[in-house]
């Protein structure tokens, strides 16, 4: 299972703000287990879904700080059901942004319903610690087209 | 936020840490309290940004050894009531 829950960003303020999408295809192996006859996204996903977008906002300010890692979830909630054939729309402001950590306000909206929240609070990792070439496509692609 | 008093201080500290408030004053060291690693001192700068409007170096407080450091950053930024 690949582990990019982002597809693509819509809007960033580097530092400030993101929206992004995820599209949840049905085809995702998870479902088979939760649950059957009953599919729909962890919530678990969801927060990592959000973690990963405001991760990104974080990330493309450059900073020597390194690159955001999610440290504590410090609250999260799961309002309603998220199912197969649906795009996540993914939402996270950052609250606070300092040198050796952030915090967002995050959600996901399906259509127009809020499904999820979350408030994150990250730390950094020195970019020397991931593979040599690390390149975030995601974030990468969305700079180049947004310069 | 207004000035706290001693009892809402270590109250707001115990929840920080998520730790019994009986297990919290100004004497508790941080070898007693399990969640004050270094996440917790991320938490605690968060906290101390979010409430408080204070921003430290991760220098400073990673210097700190008891819940009382803690309370003397709040009373020097004027956050705490003098007893």
């Amino acid at each position: 299972m690949r582990f990019i829950l982002v597809d693509k960003i819509l809007e960033l303020i580097p530092g400030k703000m993101i929206r992004a999408v995820k599209r949840i295809s049905g085809t995702e192996d998870f479902f088979a287990d939760h649950f059957p006859g009953f599919p729909i996204v962890p919530g678990v996903l969801l927060t990592e879904m959000m973690a990963q977008a405001a991760g990104k906002c974080l990330d493309a300010e450059r900073k020597s700080r390194g690159k955001a890692m999610l440290a504590k979830i410090i609250s999260a909630s799961f309002r309603d059901w998220v199912h197969p054939d649906q795009d996540a729309i993914i939402y996270a402001d950052i609250r606070a942004n300092q040198e050796t950590f952030a915090t967002s306000n995050c959600y996901i909206e399906i259509g127009s319903n809020k499904v999820c929240t979350a408030e994150l609070l990250f730390a950094f990792l020195p970019y020397e610690k991931l593979v040599e070439g690390y390149v975030d496509e995601v974030l990468e692609s969305y700079l180049a087209e947004n310069p | 936020m207004a000035q706290m008093t001693m009892s809402e201080a270590l109250k707001w500290v115990a929840d920080l840490f998520e730790e019994p408030l009986d297990n919290i004053n100004p004497l508790t060291s941080r070898e007693e309290i399990d969640a004050w690693d270094s996440l917790g001192t991320l938490s605690l700068l968060a906290g101390l940004d979010e409430n408080f409007d204070i921003r430290l170096p991760i220098e400073q407080s990673s210097a700190f050894r008891t819940v009382g450091d803690i309370l003397e950053v709040l009373r020097q930024h004027g956050q705490l009531m003098n007893q």
